[in-house]
């Protein structure tokens, strides 16, 4: 109850997105518009050896053939993008920070505001922070600490240079450089983004975790992310984004590879709350994603966690190729729109190796003028013997002027697999919105409890941190949808 | 991304020079194409189809099904013959033959609206107690030939009519069957339609189902799938008015390397409606069973109940399911719910039937039989069940030998 009361005083505070606001950091930017000159500029700011500026080339070049091949198939409306209008990097103005105190305090400021504070947060919650402001890492915290143990967090660009065999063997192992029109373009100007190894044997102490923060005007954030874990260990990592006001739609295509090996689990959960846009649809970020992760080995295991609720549009879909036998892939996912917000999310689960399961929980939810589409796959191999998988997914809808859809696919190859897909679409029935403000709660507040009760067994997923500011998101995001 | 399109298909300029009709210059649609991801038509492409002609028999020919006292409508390669067929039908229900007119809808709606030879008409006004059966025989010459049905059906207000639908075809050849009902159910009318399609083992089979129901109108369908080397029902359920009720149902038997495709879109477009399927399916040999069906909600059709089952049974390792049952909604006070699911015979359930002296292949045939009659009791009509129910243990006995 605690937390639905504080949900319920943050919806009453809250009068407009919380997180706009642009901070006045001079910029190191390359210009406008894309080419091989852009992408030369961008890896020779990283200081990248020679093969890393040929795999953006690589990518480059094929990304230049796709100019058909951007993708319509999902549920979504935008104008067409002009991707040589965008900044391709920029960066704050300061790098190589040698601890905390050197970071700009105007950026500290901006995580203040953001309610993160990082120094707090490292105390208090006992996380390592690898803040992206913009595109480049600009504090890695608790490093040392996961270092003596064998942990590699740092930048990616930073472990290019410092672990090249580990980068060469796993970038673009899970999603090629070929993946998608988004992901190409994403392995051709990638910018930053985390790395993170986990050696054998290791169980990771400690929540690893990342905020990113889109701050640049009209620059598109190409996050590349790749987590490791070796055989036997374990590591949660968690991604965190707010985003500040703004007219202009900003293009974000991040790509996240996931690699378990033998008996290893990666736990992912992501809260997302970048700028929706305004009530009209206005501005708000587009977000397009590929997260996939590879359970390579042996009972390994990799779980995703996501709760959408910003961005005008999402594109999402975090997916698990269960190589290994016996290995596991679980996606949980809350998805919110409100207003004129876009969500075309879900995953596919690819069962290849035997005895391999997946769990699929999505909670939908749409608001105002919003659409929001789960759309999965479900494959089974021929190989795939004795592999199970199950799908719930449930839709609410909240008001007359919003949609809710659901398009499985489910593709099986295999007798002695079993699937199995449920899913529901309603509203909030008018019985427990009565309950509950019979007993005194105000409309807004009872949506928001029967919401959270909707989405608790997503939620819980949710390591303690996240699930506090999770359950509060979802309040805030359908702040205004009822009354 | 564009959708692919095959366009060097068989049926041009020269198909239409041999029927001395203008050629249609669509395209069919290529393996791009969402609604026809999971069932690719190259096959159909491969085959040099020429247009079916009337091949004259006096007779029907043995293998085909007779429901008795049913009257009996006969189209051979798409034509009406009236020397096959009962001619009165009695009180409420005329039947006449004409010209297709309207080219809606897709390519194989507008394939067959090119070459269509006239559309059987079945108009009723009254409630006909009487079973009406629609016999369409695809019959090759020396050639490959296609073949395209067309049969309209108005039901007016209050009317009621049960139709039987059977599409076989002789024996051992290879034909190209494109049949497009169009049905429409008036207000507080009822239509029942149980179709049968069970074409020879080399035979193509892409039938398109086009059904309005109106206000307070009863549409309750029934599609077998036993067999056709490549087969695709398609029925496309519109609900133009409050109170209508569908029930859309139907099962798949597959061995060899059947292809079997059923597509449903339930278009709910008025409040107050509700549509229920339930499809069920079991796969043998190396065998495709592809089941996708979209429910469609609009914006004003509130107090919509909608549902859809589809689940499916694999007898071997070597076939494939592909599933994508879909909801598309746009209304907030409604209830839709969809499951789907895939897997095997469950072992336990074999072991209680083995340890009860039935040997194995009669457990199984029990197992699958029980499977399947969860969407054979969707079938009303007692005797249509009965009848389907026996196809089925038919083809399992056929399956076994």
């Amino acid at each position: 109850m605690a937390v639905t009361r504080e949900t319920a005083e943050t919806v009453k505070d809250i009068e407009q997105y919380k997180y706009g606001f642009v901070t006045d950091i001079e910029s190191d930017k390359a210009p406008k518009g894309l080419s091989e000159d852009i992408i030369r500029f961008i890896s020779a700011k990283k200081n990248e050896p020679e093969w890393m500026l040929e795999y953006r080339l690589k990518a480059y070049r094929y990304w230049l053939t796709l100019a058909d091949e951007e993708p319509t198939w999902a549920k979504l409306q935008f104008p067409k993008i002009d991707y040589q209008a965008a900044y391709y990097y920029a960066a704050p103005k300061r790098e190589k920070l040698a601890s905390l105190d050197e970071v700009d305090p105007k950026l500290l400021e901006t995580y203040k505001k953001l309610g993160i504070p990082l120094l707090e947060q490292q105390m208090l919650a006992g996380v390592a922070v690898d803040a992206v402001f913009d595109s480049v890492s600009v504090a890695t915290t608790y490093k040392k600490k996961l270092e003596e143990m064998g942990v590699i967090f740092s930048p990616i660009s930073e472990a290019v240079h410092k672990h090249p065999e580990l980068v060469k063997k796993y970038l673009g192992s899970v999603v090629p450089y070929s993946d998608n029109f988004y992901a190409t373009l994403n392995a051709a100007v990638f910018t930053d983004g985390s790395f993170v190894y986990i050696p054998k044997g290791l169980r990771c102490p400690m929540e690893l975790s990342t905020y990113f923060r889109i701050n640049e005007k009209n620059t598109g954030q190409f996050e590349r992310t790749l987590i490791i874990a070796d055989e036997g260990s374990y590591v949660s990592y968690l991604e965190g984004c707010t985003a500040p006001q703004r007219d202009e739609n900003q293009l974000h295509a991040a790509v996240v590879e996931l690699i378990a090996l033998d008996n290893a689990e990666i736990k992912y959960s992501t809260v997302q709350n970048w700028y929706p846009g305004d009530a009209e649809g206005k501005g708000g970020i587009y977000n397009f994603v590929t997260k996939r992760g590879a359970c390579r080995g042996a009972n390994s295991k990799i779980m995703w966690t996501q709760v959408e609720t910003g961005s005008s549009i999402t594109w999402k879909y975090p997916s698990c190729i269960l190589q290994g036998d016996n290995s596991v892939g679980e996606f949980y996912s809350v998805a919110i729109t409100n207003n004129r917000q876009q969500a075309d999310t879900g995953t596919k689960m690819i069962h290849l190796g035997k005895g391999t399961r997946s769990k699929i929980i999505s909670k939908g939810i749409s608001a105002g003028r919003a659409d929001n589409t789960y759309r999965g796959l479900v494959r089974i191999g021929a190989k795939a013997d004795k592999a199970r998988n199950y799908t719930q997914c449930d839709s609410l809808l909240i008001g007359d002027k919003c949609g809710a859809h659901t398009v499985p696919y489910i593709e099986s190859r295999n007798p002695t697999a079993t699937t199995e897909h449920e899913a529901t679409t309603s509203k909030i029935s008018d019985d427990q919105l009565f309950y509950c403000m019979q007993r005194g709660m105000k409309q807004e507040e009872a949506v928001s409890l029967i919401v959270n009760g909707f989405c608790k067994e997503v939620l819980q997923t949710l390591p303690m941190e996240f699930a506090v500011e999770a359950q509060k998101l979802v309040g805030i995001s359908l702040e205004g949808s009822v009354g | 991304m564009k959708p692919s399109l095959l366009t060097d298909h068989p049926f041009g300029a020269d198909y239409a020079k041999r029927l001395g009709v203008p050629a249609w210059n669509g395209a069919l649609p290529g393996p791009k194409v969402e609604e026809w991801r999971f069932t690719p038509l190259r096959a159909l492409t491969k085959v040099s189809f020429t247009p079916a002609t009337g091949v004259g028999f006096d007779t029907l020919p043995r293998n085909i099904p007779m429901i008795a006292g049913a009257a009996r409508l006969v189209l051979v390669n798409g034509a009406y013959r009236k020397t096959l067929s009962t001619v009165d039908l009695g009180k409420g229900v005329e039947v006449t033959h004409g010209k297709v007119a309207a080219k809606e809808g897709s390519s194989l709606i507008a394939l067959n609206a090119a070459y269509a030879p006239e559309s059987l008409v079945i108009h009723v006004t009254a409630k006909v107690k009487k079973l009406i059966h629609i016999i369409s025989i695809g019959a090759s010459g020396a050639e490959p030939a296609a073949l395209h049905p067309r049969i309209t059906v108005t039901a007016e207000s209050g009317a009621e009519i049960t139709l039987v639908e059977s599409h076989v075809g002789l024996p051992g050849q290879t034909y190209f069957s494109n049949p497009v009902t169009s049905i429409t159910v008036g207000a507080g009318a009822t239509v029942r339609r149980y179709v049968s399609v069970d074409e020879d083992s080399a035979a193509f089979h892409l039938a398109t189902s086009l059904v309005k129901v109106a206000g307070g109108g009863t549409f309750e369908a029934f599609h077998l799938g036993l067999g056709g080397a490549l087969v695709r029902q398609e029925i496309r359920v519109a609900l133009t008015g409050e109170n209508a009720n569908v029930r859309l149902n139907g099962a798949y038997a597959l061995d060899g390397t059947s292809h079997h495709d059923f597509t449903t879109l339930m278009d709910h477009a008025f409040p107050n409606c509700t549509s229920s399927q339930v499809f069920k399916g079991v796969v043998d040999g190396e065998s495709h069973g592809v089941y996708q069906g979209r429910i469609h909600v609009a914006r004003d059709a509130q107090k919509t109940d909608a549902r859809q089952v589809h689940k499916a049974l694999f007898l071997a390792r070597g076939p494939a399911i592909d599933c994508k049952p879909e909801l598309e909604i746009y209304a907030d006070d409604v209830q839709c719910a969809h499951g789907a699911a895939t897997g095997e015979i469950d072992e336990n359930q074999l072991f209680y039937l083995r340890s009860r002296g039935i040997d194995d292949a009669t457990a199984r045939g029990l197992l699958i039989e029980g499977f399947l009659a969860d969407a054979m009791a969707e079938i009303h009509h007692e005797g249509m069940r009965e009848l389907f129910t026996a196809d089925v243990t038919r083809w399992l006995k056929a399956r076994r030998t």
